[in-house]
């Protein structure tokens, strides 16, 4: 019989539930943080022929020479399979190569659209926003062109938001027929957002989000309580499995024991 | 439509009457930054977030002072958090006035407090791009073309503050972006081995060195260790910088330090997080603790190696010894 964790935080989580989320033997391009524990999580449990690829140029490394800190830096390169630079690492995605696209933001729309630029005012405050953000990195290149997007957000009113102040990574643009298509994009936009609260999907039509499952803790209502925009929610919204035993020790003893990405406090 | 540093024909005309000779380019940091780098220039900033990031070349900009700076690079850390730095403490010796930039933090150690500061205060003109954006504009500069059409990131707000145009692509109908080249004053760029003559090793990710040192006017090397030319052309297909697109190869040891560098020793987490809480400090209304490390740093030591000499031997030992990448992979002689 599986064991469930009794005590875990809500980063673990999200990390169990991205983990989870990613099939085996898929090319997974990584985003920094949250993204990197999940996927050597789920290379150590149910897929160990997932093909992390890092913005930096690193295709295929193996991460066992502890978590990276940054996606160039040099625990991204230990047995890379093939290594060059970011110009070769967006191409490759560009082409095709690229199955899933791995990412945070700061703050997301209905339609799967994220800002990690600016709060504020935009265009017109767009020289002296509110709050600036650090900008795109590669985050937009990977929402565009990676064939799918799994999004990983930490789940609060103020960050789920009706209208963005500023769409740095497209999802599903304003949620029209083959709004991305029609944009000139080539990779088919956001499959699942993975929260502290629930996981989440799109509807086929409206591309507007919906509640997929809720996780350890929440119902419907508190999901919703903690979303600033209305989510669909379908009659086969399930609860999903709280994270093992075997899970979380992997993740606090073997992959993030110093707890740089897994301590962070989340402010509720 | 503006160009910032060279336009593509400029920049093709200063290749024509560039010397382009195999010749011996080594000299002190301080000359090649007195030579290379002047007021107003856009400079191209090698490494990504905080690898191999030019850490020394940047130290000595700041000794010097320079105003009025572009800077374009597509992420960065350490480095421009040095120059923001320098800017917060006095802005009439050193100053940035316009960024081209994909992502400015730190990962792992943080957002980055000073381009919080200086956005959030209007001192600087920003224009926003995506990390293949402005590895695509310097490749479109070292190839010698005006633009490169690109896929990502149609549809974001980028688009309408950047220069960044969405055309009918001519063959197949659908929209495509389009981006200018771009062609830096000056790269400033760190790798682990040179040669003499500016042939350049880079080891791990080369992440958009090559294509920002062939697409400036000048640019600066600093190296962890100069080897001998034959080891380097022994293995040429390794050389991912060649010669005729460096002006000065400086040996500096540790010279992206407290970064990581491919090979040769990975981050400094205690220095960058001294560094970093100082500029949170100033961020957040007390520059002591910025104008501390500047004065003990950078402005009380006359280069790098003297930087370097406050930086205990056990924890220089210890980012060595924590590095988990191939220390060498082709041989060679260090020069002597």
């Amino acid at each position: 019989m599986t064991k469930y964790a009794s005590d875990f935080t809500p980063q673990e989580m999200i990390v169990v539930a991205g983990s989870r989320t990613l099939e085996d033997n898929k090319v997974v391009f990584a985003g920094t943080g949250l993204p990197m524990v999940a996927i050597t999580l789920a290379q150590l449990t149910h897929g160990p022929g997932i093909v992390p690829v890092f913005e930096a140029g690193s295709v295929g490394p193996t991460l066992s020479r502890g978590l990276p800190l940054s996606v160039g830096d040099s625990r991204t390169t230990y047995r890379s399979n093939y290594l060059q630079g970011l110009n070769s690492a967006f191409e490759l995605t560009q082409r095709g190569f690229c199955d899933i696209g791995f990412i945070g933001g700061a703050e997301i729309d209905p339609y799967g659209n994220l800002n990690s630029t600016m709060m504020g005012d935009f265009p017109d405050g767009y020289q002296k926003p509110k709050v600036r953000l650090p900008g795109s990195g590669g985050a937009s290149d990977m929402a565009c062109s990676c064939e799918r997007t799994i999004i990983i957000m930490v789940h609060e009113p103020r960050r789920f938001r009706e209208k963005l102040s500023y769409i740095t990574s497209p999802g599903y643009l304003d949620g029209s027929p083959n709004a991305r298509w029609k944009a000139g994009l080539a990779g088919q936009g956001p499959y699942r957002v993975i929260t502290t609260k629930a996981i989440l999907g799109f509807d086929d039509e409206t591309k507007r989000m919906k509640l997929i499952a809720t996780l350890p803790g929440e119902t419907v209502q508190s999901v919703q309580d903690a979303t600033g925009f209305e989510l669909i929610i379908p009659d086969d919204v399930y609860e999903f499995e709280p994270p093992t035993v075997e899970e979380i020790r992997l993740i606090r003893e073997v992959i993030d024991p110093k707890g740089y990405f897994m301590k962070k406090k989340i402010k509720e | 439509m503006f160009w910032t540093g060279l336009s593509p024909d400029e920049a093709r005309q200063f290749l024509a009457n560039k010397d382009k000779s195999k010749r011996d380019k080594r000299m002190t940091l301080k000359e090649a930054v007195q030579k290379f780098v002047k007021d107003g220039d856009n400079v191209g900033i090698g490494g990504f977030v905080n690898g191999r990031q030019p850490i020394a070349i940047v130290h000595e900009i700041v000794r010097q002072g320079r105003k009025d700076l572009t800077l374009s690079f597509q992420s960065a850390g350490l480095a421009v958090e040095y120059l923001a730095g320098a800017m917060a403490l006095d802005e009439s010796k050193n100053s940035i006035r316009r960024l081209e930039l994909a992502y400015w933090a730190h990962e792992a150690f943080g957002i980055s407090p000073l381009f919080r500061y200086l956005a959030e205060n209007g001192k600087i003109e920003i224009e926003d791009w995506s990390n293949y954006n402005m590895s695509a504009r310097f490749k479109a500069g070292s190839m010698g073309l005006p633009f490169i059409p690109c896929r990502s990131p149609l549809g974001s707000d980028m688009l309408k503050k950047n220069r960044a145009k969405v055309i009918e692509c001519p063959f197949t109908g659908r929209p495509i972006m389009l981006l200018p080249a771009s062609h830096p004053n000056v790269a400033l760029i760190h790798v682990q081995e040179a040669d003499i003559y500016g042939n350049c090793r880079i080891q791990g990710p080369t992440y958009t060195c090559p294509e920002i040192a062939k697409a400036s006017a000048y640019t600066i090397v600093t190296c962890d260790r100069l080897i001998e030319h034959d080891d380097m052309t022994r293995h040429p297909n390794r050389v991912t910088i060649p010669f005729f697109a460096v002006d000065a190869v400086v040996e500096v040891p540790f010279g992206s330090y407290p970064g990581n560098c491919n090979g040769v020793h990975y981050f400094d987490e205690k220095h960058i997080a001294f560094f970093r809480d100082a500029c949170e400090k100033f961020r957040k209304g007390d520059p002591a603790a910025l104008t501390n490390y500047y004065e003990k740093y950078i402005f009380g030591v006359s280069d790098f190696t003297e930087f370097i000499d406050q930086i205990p031997l056990a924890d220089l030992y210890y980012i060595q010894k924590n590095e988990p990448s191939t220390t060498l992979d082709a041989a060679f002689t260090v020069l002597g």
